[in-house]
């Protein structure tokens, strides 16, 4: 039933195709038993009507490859050191040169995706739980609980993000785990309250009120019955999310608060620490910078899209 | 308005409460020991017992806090900080400047470029110029400054021997020193948070020129450049100040980072340096300053919308 709700939310989207002539608006209306699953329309409504998505969606699938492929198609190791290699620029041995201690930096550059991934969608996956479970328990339960709930998420946001991240980091200690968790809880706190927004709306339909005349107890409702419905909003939360994060983690890293060395990182790779080296060899400060800037315009741009294609009420902005 | 702002003010008092607490709850309950770090570093005193029992540290955390937040409220002592022992308000104070400057020229940068790239692309939509304006929105986006200030400090000392300044130099003493120092931090921070304020400028003057006034204006045979800059732009600038409001965390929280990389001495570089030494009572306030001051400023962005959009009446 809400897979049908869906694809019609998108085809509803198509007013040109509609007007074109009264006979495509019906046969469009008429056409309904749909053999494809409502994620598929997704997919080819982005490739017909998203040029920028597409892009973004491109760069994502590439680092992701990278990511998992990187044992595979990397020559060397990510920490492997080469005394007489040291500061070489671009050559067929070393495709991006190398560093201060004769490390290939592409294939620094590909583990660094790796780690990006690993926090970025980590932390995305630990935030969407959270942000679901305030969200929809506030929402749902309303009253005094979600007054005082909503005060102390007012209160965690009314911190500069990076400044609180930098606190509890800076005493927890750089840490893949570590970063991966907090970034988790800061988005889940920040992104509770679009959940409960919509948790709120879902929970006034009629549906969702005969399932309490039926009998069905609060963790029938919530899960079985409000959560489906939040679900297309926690997806485009998730994808819009990920470049922040992924933004997040390289600003901590840069700063010495993110993930420790020797695990490369891109914003770790273009730390202050290394300042002295990039005099020496700026390849050292441009790939980094332009593999993050990549990064973050793929994620991005896919998100854009995703969000335009699965949720209009959240469009702009 | 009066008893809206007021009730405004009242409805600020209990976040801060939390804010206070949240801040003081992750300084002391987290692992981490300023007491080990200064023993290792300095012989501040003979044991740790002792260092700990002077910077009142071996006290239960509720009378901690009671001691800090009563200090702050009843006295207006936000405490000293462990290592130089010194006022931390008076440090605040004298380092404020710098990061209002840097603030306040990063602002007018990005908004500078913001707002004329957003109505050269609204008022030629789909044109050539249109589509530069968006890519370039893009590209602001996706580059993070941290990265893009690397590269200014790197690249042009390498290719035109040319570097940012590294001495700071105060406005008072020396204004136009202190511009050029202030100068490329701003261009670099503004640049990269220009690109939202464009892409919602674009959008917001857009949805504005559909209006009705307009047509009327364009009916009356006004001028493109009357209409788009006398009656358009105001009301399409609602969004981009309740943007930047919304983003005043993120240019605080990015101007620790400028400022680190460009030396700058202000606020971000003294939180900076006091969390790598574990100055709890530095970090605790600093992060209750500037937490007050982003809720006071969210509440003084949603009074100018009642100066920007007569419409607007608060109860």
């Amino acid at each position: 039933m809400r897979f049908w709700t869906r694809a019609s939310a998108i085809d509803s989207r198509r007013p040109v195709l509609a007007t074109s002539s009264v006979g495509a608006a019906v046969a469009v209306a008429v056409a309904v038993p749909r053999t494809r699953p409502w994620y598929a329309d997704v997919w080819i409504q982005m490739l017909r009507k998203k040029p920028l998505g597409t892009i973004g969606g491109v760069i994502v699938v590439v680092m992701l490859a990278a990511a998992l492929l990187a044992d595979i198609v990397v020559p060397y190791g990510f920490a492997q050191t080469s005394l007489s290699e040291r500061f070489i620029a671009m050559n067929g041995a070393h495709w991006l040169g190398t560093d201060q201690l004769g490390r290939d930096l592409l294939t620094r550059l590909i583990y660094g995706a790796r780690i990006s991934l690993y926090v970025g969608f980590g932390a995305v996956l630990i935030g969407c739980v959270l942000a679901t479970a305030i969200g929809v328990l506030s929402a749902y339960f309303g009253g005094r609980f979600d007054l005082w709930l909503q005060r102390g998420v007012d209160a965690w946001m009314a911190f500069p993000p990076l400044l609180l991240l930098m606190s509890i980091m800076s005493l927890l200690g750089p840490n893949v785990w570590s970063i991966t968790a907090v970034l988790g809880v800061a988005f889940g706190i920040q992104n509770s309250r679009i959940v409960r927004g919509v948790a709120l709306s879902i929970k006034e339909y009629t549906y969702v009120e005969s399932a309490r005349a039926l009998g069905s107890g609060h963790l029938r409702i919530t899960i079985g019955h409000i959560l489906p419905n939040v679900l297309p909003t926690i997806i485009v939360v998730a994808t819009t999310g990920l470049s922040t994060v992924i933004l997040t983690e390289a600003s901590l890293s840069f700063l010495g608060l993110g993930v420790p060395p020797p695990y490369p990182t891109w914003g770790g790779m273009l730390s202050l620490a290394g300042l002295d080296h990039m005099y020496q060899a700026p390849w050292l400060a441009i790939w980094p910078a332009v593999a993050l800037s990549l990064a973050v315009f793929g994620f991005n741009m896919l998100g854009d899209a995703l969000r335009d294609l699965l949720d209009p009420r959240l469009k702009g902005g | 308005m009066k008893r809206y702002v007021l009730r405004r003010v009242a409805l600020a008092i209990p976040t801060l409460f939390l804010v206070s607490v949240i801040v003081f709850a992750m300084m002391r309950l987290m692992p981490g020991d300023v007491a080990t770090r200064m023993v290792e570093g300095h012989a501040y005193a003979p044991t740790l017992a002792a260092l700990r029992k002077d910077l009142g540290l071996d006290r239960p955390v509720y009378v901690q806090y009671a001691e800090w937040i009563s200090g702050i409220v009843l006295r207006g002592d936000f405490g000293n900080s462990y290592w130089t022992r010194q006022p931390i308000w008076d440090e605040f104070v004298r380092r404020f400047p710098v990061t209002l400057e840097l603030a306040v020229l990063t602002i007018i940068v990005s908004v500078v470029i913001g707002v004329l790239v957003g109505i050269v692309s609204a008022v030629r939509q789909d044109t050539a110029s249109d589509y530069i304006g968006r890519i370039l929105a893009i590209m602001a986006l996706s580059v993070p400054y941290f990265g893009l200030a690397v590269l200014v400090v790197v690249l042009p000392s390498i290719y035109f021997k040319w570097t940012p300044v590294w001495t700071y130099a105060p406005l008072t003493r020396d204004p136009l020193e202190n511009l050029k120092i202030m100068i490329v931090p701003a261009l670099v921070f503004g640049v990269t948070r220009a690109g939202p304020i464009m892409r919602i400028m674009r959008s917001s003057l857009l949805d504005v020129l559909r209006q009705e006034y307009i047509r009327t204006a364009w009916s009356k045979g006004l001028s493109e450049r009357t209409i788009v800059l006398r009656h358009a732009l105001k009301n399409a600038l609602i969004p981009v100040i309740s943007l930047i409001g919304l983003q005043m965390p993120l240019y605080i929280g990015g101007s620790v980072i400028i400022e680190a990389i460009f030396r700058l001495p202000g606020v971000g570089l003294f939180f900076f340096e006091a969390l790598n030494k574990l100055d709890y009572p530095v970090v605790q306030s600093v992060n209750l300053i500037i937490a007050a001051m982003v809720v006071g400023l969210n509440l003084l962005i949603d009074l100018s919308y009642a100066f920007l959009d007569p419409r607007i009446r608060y109860r």
